[in-house]
């Protein structure tokens, strides 16, 4: 059975102008020790399926539709008080823009010994040297762990969030672009980082990006989400070998190469769907350039490809 | 752009947000309450029955009568203790009129010196947050001053000295108000100036002038209107009090200078309530409406209910 | 550490300017007045011109500006804020015969206000939407936009008057009672009202505030990585989001504590208890001069004194400021 699955999630939020909705129907799914990249535009609903799975939604967001299937329970259908002890214990969260995750006004030791004590039954000073190894094993001074977060920089405070999140041994981590912020180089750093850990400590990890690189680095599967809805889903090579999707074609052939030829970069024309109103039928069929009637008015369901590839198009292709 | 077309756009945004404004409770009764005010002090010649300011109007009734509709509960007060809606005061003046004509006094001096003190407070705090430097320090240390010299006591020797007409009073609250707003709109200056946009009309070569009407003024002016509704109820209550303490135009009638009146002639020793409640209580509404209307802006465009991307 | 050290100097420095600053506008803006304060005092009785003159040099307003500017300063320093014109007593003994009073009225009242406030506010954010919210919110701002005067003229003309419950006027009675918890307690008897009036127009304030400050706080990022660390609610609330969220509520208050001094006006004109607030009024009634002055700086001095310590308070409460600069 896989860790996590995912079926049908429609999560909207409520604004002053009607309902935006940010994830409208969503199907994946999350073996154990597997690396699971969710890829797409900003404001495509990547975090908001993130947060949906921890049922964290901000104010005025709300899980309308669909299961969540976290070690055979649904995570929808739980109680506050049960979900309170899933989160970090089984599923971690790693935010992007580690900026302002940690609270100013308290020392990173003590927020990672919260996390500790409130689900594991270990006394202070267990928690503490616990946290000081964790801070070790990400790379960072153990004697630091008394220190306040505006005294690291913005890579430093991404490790404490790394160690921080790892604290109480969870199955799932979702990290949201946790490169983004972070200039190239400490990138490569918090991605390889990323990357034996997961493989130490056999975790299952979803990786939220806009970044195809990072995806095509770390990930073992990919979903490829725009408007609210999953458009492509394969492994990681089939996906950049043969994209079958024109948005995955067009985000795979933004990217420069530097190994191989010259050429011009292609980009999507167009700009992300407002999604209080969005497009009928298809909903990329305002930018693609193989549109035709029936991508107006009929919305494309999740094909099987075959060896795991699914494509929302009515091409044939 | 032709006028009539910028004229559509403009009413277009206007209407979108009156929609998203009225969807506010506060918004709502604010501006309900707001608005029988304002009628009043419009129409204040048709509603009310006699002119206050009038020497004519001297004992129309009997000194401190009670409203005629007491009689309802006590059916054997003679007629000519009791006189009109609200009764009369030392004078034997109608209270009414004097309501209804007051409301004219506490809404002109609450528009013109809030004006007075946002306009010039926003301009400084424009200035200072812009230029920064020297001319930053010199107007923030004014400001302070400003600000450390305690309020009432400054205004109350401003208007004794330069005497109380309603010219003075609207002047001295408006000077002594402006620094408080001069400091929050500096503050968010000096964060719209970070942003890339004003970076680029530099480099595109805009001058200062432009640059601070045309970019940085419009992101300004949303916490210029929340600030405005908020300083025209806090100059309605400084009219009321500085008019309570005797310093009030003595040409004209206000609420404040009601309880003044009241205060002095012992109404409270006679238990003149229809003489204390009413200006009090239309005091109260007034600046209600506006700390409402004041609430229901910041709520609408203060982003608390940030959507994470 | 040293960042802490140049924050402190920083305000220190930025204090002592401003204070020197609010001297001297203090002195000029009472020396510019109109009105010759020698006259008035003299018009109650007819003088030989140069009786007046002898008058006009004892309060040495016959120097020239910048020489009456140094003995100023120079008085201050040794404690001398001048003689009042009308009171007939050195301006000091009057304002300090008033300030107590308006301290007590004015420091029991902001407390109750601040705790009250305080409780509201964060009870507001903490149920946010709900009728608890607008209900603490609507009142908050119906009780911050009644006029001070009139409800304690409504309060006295039922309690004090109508009902006789609680005395109409003074700080005590005349002639005080004898013993001292008697008077104390007489005191008090004569504090309630205006204390209450006073509070209930400040709670409301505090509250706005806190609310304000704890809804912003709870939008942050930290609080969402707290509550998907499994932390009860509560908890989230008091540890995270009440601990930023006291910072600048805390200063706000700190600030609001050198205003005590000012007095409050209009409430001990209505309740005619004897204090500072009522003695500018009077003195500017009087054109006396020194007292205002002197009453002018007393509170300005005050309040730049609170100021100073807010800032102080608030670099050691934020760790930022604490213990600044960035790390590698």
């Amino acid at each position: 059975m896989p860790l996590l699955q995912v079926r049908n999630l429609k999560t909207y939020y409520q604004t002053a102008r009607g309902y935006v909705k940010a994830v409208d129907g969503v199907n994946f799914q999350i073996g154990e020790g597997e690396v699971f990249g969710l890829a797409g535009e900003s404001g495509c609903g990547k975090t908001t399926v993130a947060l949906s799975i921890i049922r964290l939604l901000p104010p005025g967001g709300r899980i309308i539709d669909g299961e969540i299937m976290f070690n055979d329970k649904n995570i929808l259908a739980m109680s506050e008080e049960d979900i309170r002890k899933i989160r970090w214990k089984k599923i971690a969260i790693v935010f992007q823009g580690a900026m302002n995750a940690l609270n100013p006004v308290m020392k990173v030791g003590d927020q990672i010994v919260e996390a500790i004590t409130t689900h594991e039954d270990v006394s202070k000073e267990e928690a503490w040297r616990r946290a000081e190894k964790l801070l070790e094993m990400v790379g960072i001074e153990p004697s630091r762990a008394k220190d306040y977060p505006h005294e690291f920089s913005g890579g430093m405070k991404q490790r404490v969030m790394i160690a921080m999140a790892l604290a109480c041994n969870p199955q799932l981590l979702i990290a949201d672009e946790p490169a983004t912020a972070l200039d190239v180089i400490v990138q490569a750093q918090i991605l390889k980082l990323m990357r034996d850990l997961q493989r130490k400590m056999n975790l299952s990890m979803m990786l939220i990006t806009h970044d195809l690189s990072i995806i095509a680095e770390t990930c073992n599967k990919v979903a490829i989400m725009y408007a609210g809805k999953i458009v492509e889903y394969a492994d990681t090579k089939r996906i950049f070998r043969e994209p079958q999707h024109p948005y995955t074609r067009g985000l795979i052939g933004a990217f420069p190469s530097i190994k191989g030829p010259r050429r011009k970069l292609i980009s999507i024309p167009g700009t992300p769907p407002d999604l209080l109103n969005p497009p009928s039928g298809c909903r990329f069929h305002p930018r693609c350039p193989y549109t035709n009637d029936k991508c107006k008015s009929m919305e494309p369901e999740l094909k099987d490809l075959g060896g795991g590839h699914y494509v929302a198009c009515h091409m044939p292709w | 752009m032709s006028l009539p077309r910028l004229m559509e756009d403009y009413m277009k945004s206007l209407r979108e947000f009156a929609n998203i404004f009225f969807k506010n409770k506060f918004g709502v009764v604010g501006v309900a309450i707001l608005s029988v005010f304002i009628f009043m002090a419009i129409f204040a010649p048709q509603i009310s029955p006699y002119n206050p300011m009038d020497v004519k109007s001297i004992g129309i009734g009997k000194p401190f009568s009670p409203p005629a509709w007491i009689k309802i509960f006590n059916k054997d007060i003679p007629d000519d203790s009791v006189f009109g809606i609200l009764g009369t005061d030392e004078l034997g003046r109608d209270i009414f009129s004097q309501i209804v004509y007051g409301s004219r006094i506490s809404l002109l001096v609450g528009f013109a010196a809030s004006f007075t003190a946002v306009f010039i407070g926003t301009i400084i705090g424009l200035v200072a947050g812009y230029y920064g430097g020297i001319i930053d320090e010199v107007l923030m240390r004014f400001a302070d001053i400003l600000l450390i010299i305690p309020g009432l006591p400054l205004m109350i020797v401003l208007a004794a000295i330069l005497g109380s007409s309603i010219r003075n009073i609207i002047l001295v609250i408006g000077i002594t108000s402006w620094p408080s707003i001069a400091r929050i709109i500096r503050s968010q200056v000096l964060t719209v100036k970070e942003m890339k946009f004003v970076e680029f009309a530099r480099a595109a070569g805009c001058g200062d002038n432009y640059i601070i009407f045309k970019h940085i003024l419009p992101n300004v002016m949303p916490l210029v209107y929340v600030n405005a509704a908020i300083n025209i109820a806090n100059a309605i209550l400084i009219e009321a009090g500085l008019s309570f303490l005797g310093l009030g135009d003595p040409n004209n009638i206000s609420w404040g200078m009601m309880l003044f009146f009241a205060e002095q002639y012992q109404a409270l020793l006679r238990l003149a309530w229809w003489y204390i409640f009413p200006p009090g209580i239309c005091i109260l509404l007034v600046v209600l409406s506006f700390i409402f209307i004041g609430h229901a802006l910041d709520e609408i465009l203060n982003p608390r209910l940030r959507l994470r991307r | 550490m040293s960042e802490f050290k140049g924050y402190i100097v920083r305000r220190t420095v930025y204090a002592i300017i401003t204070l020197f600053l609010t001297i001297t506008i203090n002195f000029f803006i009472f020396r510019v007045m109109p009105g010759d304060p020698v006259s008035i005092m003299v018009s109650e009785r007819i003088l030989k011109p140069s009786v007046v003159e002898e008058v006009r040099a004892m309060f040495g307003l016959n120097l020239p500006l910048w020489q009456q500017y140094i003995l100023y300063i120079r008085n201050l320093l040794i404690g001398y804020f001048g003689y009042s014109f009308h009171w007939k007593e050195p301006v000091i003994n009057v304002i300090m015969e008033r300030m107590p009073n308006t301290i007590l009225l004015m420091g029991v009242s902001t407390i109750l206000s601040v705790i009250i406030g305080i409780i509201l506010g964060v009870l507001a954010a903490w149920k946010r939407g709900t009728k608890v919210d607008v209900t603490i919110l609507t009142s908050s701002l119906m009780f911050y936009s009644l006029p001070v005067f009139w409800i304690g003229m409504m309060l006295l003309m039922l309690f004090g008057y109508y009902l006789g419950i609680f005395p109409i006027a003074g700080t005590m009675s005349r002639p005080p009672p004898e013993g001292f918890f008697e008077r104390i307690l007489d005191l008090l008897h004569h504090m309630t009202l205006p204390t209450i009036t006073l509070t209930l127009i400040s709670y409301g304030e505090y509250t706005l505030l806190m609310r304000g400050t704890l809804l912003d706080v709870l939008t942050q990022d930290y609080i969402v990585t707290a509550r998907a660390k499994g932390l009860p609610e509560r908890r989230v609330l008091v540890k995270h989001a009440m601990r930023n969220a006291l910072l600048p509520t805390v200063t706000a208050v700190a600030i609001s504590l050198g205003f005590i001094v000012s007095g409050a006006t209009l409430t001990e004109t209505v309740f005619s208890w004897n204090g500072i607030g009522r003695l500018i009024y009077d003195a500017m009634m009087m054109r006396d001069y020194p007292v205002l002055q002197g009453a002018f700086l007393i509170i300005s001095i005050s309040v730049i004194l609170a100021n100073y310590v807010a800032d102080i308070v608030y670099g050691i409460l934020d760790p930022r400021i604490r213990y600044g600069g960035q790390g590698a």
